[in-house]
């Protein structure tokens, strides 16, 4: 215990360089736990699941993915096509239309915040299907079951994330029209029956699906019986939930070994690949972001906090001798000096990524960073143990060599010079 | 060029519209400060010598001999190097970051040639989406307005834009198993080089009429499709050989000519390599459009790009500024209707409920209607204004093709300002390290501060002296941190540039630019990180009196 006082008196005496040194660690530990949440995130998104995964079919040559409304049904369940063939429930599967739309009537006229882009699906798929909205819970859930109730009801009705709302300075009830911009001529006066959950879909949009293939069915009545360019390739992806890896490769091979899909060819990719896919485009920002930036600053505060306890070894040597003098081994002197800076370090840097986990989750509601199709982060909870191990283990690198160096006080030495 | 960013961030998004901003248009304001434009940056480059002449001037009225900081510098010599160091970190992180960011706005400018007009599909805003009607085509390239060549005819590139979602066979484990392939069929590749600006590299030619050729070594008959490469994708392609097939090929580091790869069950063979312009064409794969289109599932043509003829309507070029201009006061007497609208229910709401935060929305501002200062830059113009309102057999949507890639530049912004923030909260900490320094430095000198005042010098001058030391360690820091972030000019990465939302992007292959003002920009975060660490230490040491400095 007496030791522990020892180091907090250290510290209190030379208040002025353990606060500027607490304040360098907390800087540069913000910044390592936003990157490392960041790259937690993608890494997760990207990280192959054995159970319970999710799978996505989609054209198979080209971006976007262009598949006819003829494929929905049969890849909805996994294209069984004989018995023993794995059937998937309908619970488990969720087609995607994009539909891209502004309120603005002339095209041209059109800015970004008249923009929305709505993904076009059955209703009750938002809860069953949809990331994150999947696994919400308590009040949230509740709250977003009866907007998903109301949009099942009305085959007009939009449900919109908050950002997009806010950026078409409409609220909830109001009907706006939207006039196609994927889908030329095809215009859609829809109902804002509610919002998402704040957080990934917060610029997003969704409407009923039946909605917009009423709208492409009823196209050729008044274009002189001709069909929309895109009624036969309105089907974007389609997502399927797998028990698990074994099931993932027979309903693939179920859906890969159809004639149905051979026009256009389709392929069956677990979600991470297709998120891996988009995210190669970043591969060498994620790269920097690992490999650069998060060591680089992990250095530099290394270098900070060593600075600091050189200085304060430097003038401390007579103490150091004092110390030995009354008993002290050296290896208490060196866990001394260590352990002064890792309290400085794990404490300022629990305290950053606790300060940093509660600004950016609860205050700003999510790091907005937009990469792939993820448009914001949120601070995951294993910040806290990042801050205590990114503050400890810099004030360890840090500080070892000049708590060596104090190890190695002599006494003779300093008290010669002081005679 | 700073102030045209400025502009760019202040106007519209390229619709010609000004929307009331909300609360990024700080971030957006900070993010259109001069640090990321590059050489013909003179804001940057003058923030530099002010900070320079700064630092000459502290040394012309600095009284206290020079020679006493050098030996104080050199004496703590492992503090000296280890603050140096951290200087050194912080702004080296800091250019490759800028550079990353540099990399792409180049790209995105160098683009576009000042002449072009894109023609794409009534309300599409990127080339991925659009489609045009095929009938259509004859009709506009026929215009009045586009340029001809020597042999009459019209300047045009036709083009289907296909993002091909390509497997990569023998990928590395771990790593993905596909990419997105950038693949631009056109129709007649010397008149799209021509267009575009585009030449080839020695020994490479152009894919021929049918656009593919024979390979004897083929057991399955099918003919390989004659392909041009730009530089960066070649690079790309070239990394997925295993390294004994690079070994033995002519090119270890790109697929160069006569070099094949598979795609979609067909083999692909290189015919030509465009030289490299730091241009989003440098990403692409050029094949015969009449192939690629239909293999991949595209039939029609997704743009059309023009050359202006640039004396169109040479006399209506006044009318046409005017109509810009009226067409400019319109929208922002809409944005301002809006805006009041908006502002008097949000005072409203605020007095319903006064716990109510105002949404405070931002005053709109006119866009600055830009007046083109070529005759290149008028044809476009004017040939624009054409297609969008006389233009009656088809609706299209016409962009002058420098302002399209200017568009694509919204990733950059996005990037940048991630990197501003890095920036700004790692030179916070690194102050506090400067200061623990520095502090360490009053307060181990009390009685040279004590001898010096005794000795006739003033408070301030002793202010100098001290702040003169940690500039000086700032400079040699940030120096080092220059040279090392300058070892990165040259260097490519992958990236994406896209206008965002509604807008789709473009995977590219980017060269980092470490320019000028790159490293002004360092420079200056680390003097300024100098300036400020040292500036509290050093009014310590300036209050001391000399009885307390000497006690």
């Amino acid at each position: 215990m007496k030791y522990f006082l020892l180091v907090f008196e250290t510290m209190r005496q030379n208040w002025l360089r353990t606060l500027l040194t607490s304040l360098g660690t907390m800087m540069m530990v913000f910044v390592v736990t936003l990157v490392f949440s960041i790259l937690t995130f993608l890494d997760r998104a990207t990280s192959e699941k054995s159970q319970n995964l999710k799978a996505i079919v989609s054209e198979r040559w080209q971006i976007p993915s262009q598949m006819p409304i003829a494929y929905a049904d049969a890849l909805s369940e996994g294209a069984p096509q004989k018995e023993g063939d794995h059937r998937i429930e309908s619970k488990d599967s969720m087609t995607w239309s994009f539909y891209g739309g502004t309120t603005e009537k002339d095209l041209r006229l059109a800015t970004r915040s008249s923009f929305l882009f709505a993904f076009a699906l059955l209703p009750s798929s938002l809860l069953t299907m949809m990331d994150e909205l999947d696994s919400l819970e308590g009040p949230l859930k509740a709250e977003f079951e009866v907007v998903v109730g109301k949009l099942a009801d009305n085959r007009r009705g939009i449900i919109v994330g908050k950002d997009r709302l806010a950026a078409l300075e409409k609220s909830v009830g109001d009907t706006i029209t939207l006039y196609g911009l994927n889908y030329k001529e095809i215009n859609l006066e829809v109902d804002i029956v509610g919002l998402f959950p704040p957080g990934r879909y917060d610029n997003s949009a969704a409407i009923n699906r039946d909605y917009l293939r009423a709208a492409l069915d009823a196209y050729p009545q008044s274009h002189s019986g001709k069909s929309h360019p895109l009624a036969s390739k309105s089907l974007n992806l389609v997502w399927l939930r797998m028990k698990d890896k074994q099931i993932f490769e027979q309903v693939s091979n179920q859906i890969l070994s159809s004639s149905s899909f051979s026009s256009p060819a389709v392929k069956v990719e677990t979600a991470s690949s297709g998120i891996s896919t988009f995210l190669e485009a970043y591969r060498d920002l994620i790269w920097g972001m690992r490999w650069l930036l998060a060591p680089a600053i992990l250095v530099t505060l290394s270098l900070v906090i060593s600075n600091a306890i050189s200085i304060g070894v430097r003038e401390r040597r007579m103490e150091f001798a004092v110390l030995k003098v009354l008993g002290f081994r050296p290896w208490q002197i060196l866990l001394l000096v260590i352990s002064e800076a890792l309290a400085i370090g794990v404490f300022s840097g629990v305290f950053s990524a606790g300060l940093t986990y509660y600004m950016v989750n609860v205050y700003f509601g999510g790091l907005k960073f937009p990469i792939a199709f993820f448009g914001e982060f949120r601070i995951p909870w294993e910040a806290l143990w990042w801050g205590a191990a990114i503050g400890g283990g810099t004030a360890f690198a840090g500080s070892f060599l000049p708590a060596w160096s104090a190890r190695t006080v002599k006494v003779s030495d300093v008290f010669a010079k002081i005679a | 060029m700073c102030l045209r960013k400025l502009r760019d961030v202040l106007s519209a998004d390229g619709f010609g519209t000004i929307v009331p901003r909300d609360s990024t248009m700080l971030f957006s304001l900070i993010a259109a400060a001069p640090w990321q434009i590059r050489s013909d940056s003179w804001l940057v480059i003058g923030m530099l010598g002010g900070t320079m002449t700064l630092l000459l001037t502290l040394l012309v009225i600095s009284k206290v001999p020079l020679s006493y900081n050098v030996l104080n510098l050199t004496s703590r010599w492992v503090t000296t190097v280890m603050t140096a160091l951290a200087f050194t970190l912080v702004v080296s992180l800091l250019t490759v970051m800028l550079a990353f960011v540099n990399g792409m706005y180049a790209l995105t400018e160098q683009s576009g040639q000042p002449g072009n007009v894109i023609i794409m599909a009534e309300g599409s805003t990127d080339e991925t989406f659009s489609n045009l009607g095929v009938t259509d085509i004859g009709d506009i390239e026929n215009q009045s307005g586009v340029a001809r060549n020597d042999q009459r005819e019209p300047c045009v590139s036709r083009e289907t834009y296909i993002i091909v979602n390509q497997p990569i066979e023998k990928a590395q484990p771990g790593k993905p198993k596909r990419r997105f392939l950038s693949v631009r069929g056109v129709d007649d590749p010397a008149m799209s080089a021509s267009v575009h600006g585009m030449i080839l590299t020695n020994g490479s030619r152009w894919f021929s009429e049918a656009g593919v050729q024979q390979l004897a070594e083929d057991a399955t008959g099918q003919a390989a499709i004659e392909v041009v490469l730009g530089g960066g994708i070649a690079k790309q392609l070239g990394s997925d050989r295993t390294s004994a097939e690079r070994a033995k090929a002519r090119n270890s580091d790109r697929l160069d000519l006569e070099d094949t790869f598979e795609l979609n069950y067909r083999t692909w063979k290189v015919v030509g390599i465009m030289e490299s312009l730091g241009s989003t064409f440098d990403s692409e794969v050029w094949a015969k459009r009449s192939l690629v289109g239909p293999m991949f599932g595209k039939n029609t043509y997704s743009t059309l790009v023009l050359r202006s003829d640039p004396n169109f309507r040479r006399e209506r070029r006044k009318e046409v500024m005017l109509a810009r201009n009226e067409r400019a006061d319109k929208t922002l007497e809409k944005a301002l209707v809006n805006f009041e609208k908006k502002r008097s229910e949000d005072m409203a709401r605020q007095a319903a409920d006064t716990k109510k935060k105002p949404s405070l929305p931002s005053r709109p501002v006119r866009e600055k209607v830009e007046q083109p200062t070529t005759d290149a830059g008028w044809g476009a113009e004017i040939l624009k204004e054409y297609f969008n309102t006389e233009y009656e057999k088809s609706k299209v949507n016409a962009i002058v093709e420098t302002k399209y890639f200017e568009g694509l530049s919204s990733t950059n912004l996005q990037f940048l300002i991630a990197i501003e923030f890095i920036a700004v909260v790692l030179a916070i900490g690194g102050v506090f390290g400067v200061m623990n320094t520095m502090f360490a430095a009053v307060s181990q000198r009390g009685r040279d501060i004590g001898v010096l005042r005794l000795l006739g010098f003033k408070r301030w001058q002793i202010l100098v002296s001290f702040l003169l030391e940690s500039m000086a360690i700032a400079i040699v820091g940030s120096l080092i941190g220059c040279a090392l972030g300058y070892l990165w000019d040259g260097v490519t990465a992958s990236s994406i540039v896209s206008s965002g939302q509604g807008g789709g992007g473009k995977a590219v292959v980017l060269k980092l630019v470490v320019d000028l003002s790159t490293l002004a920009m360092g420079m200056c975060l680390g003097v300024a990180m100098g300036l400020l660490g040292g500036l509290i230490p050093s009014l310590s040491a300036m209050r001391l009196t000399a009885l307390e400095a000497l006690r």
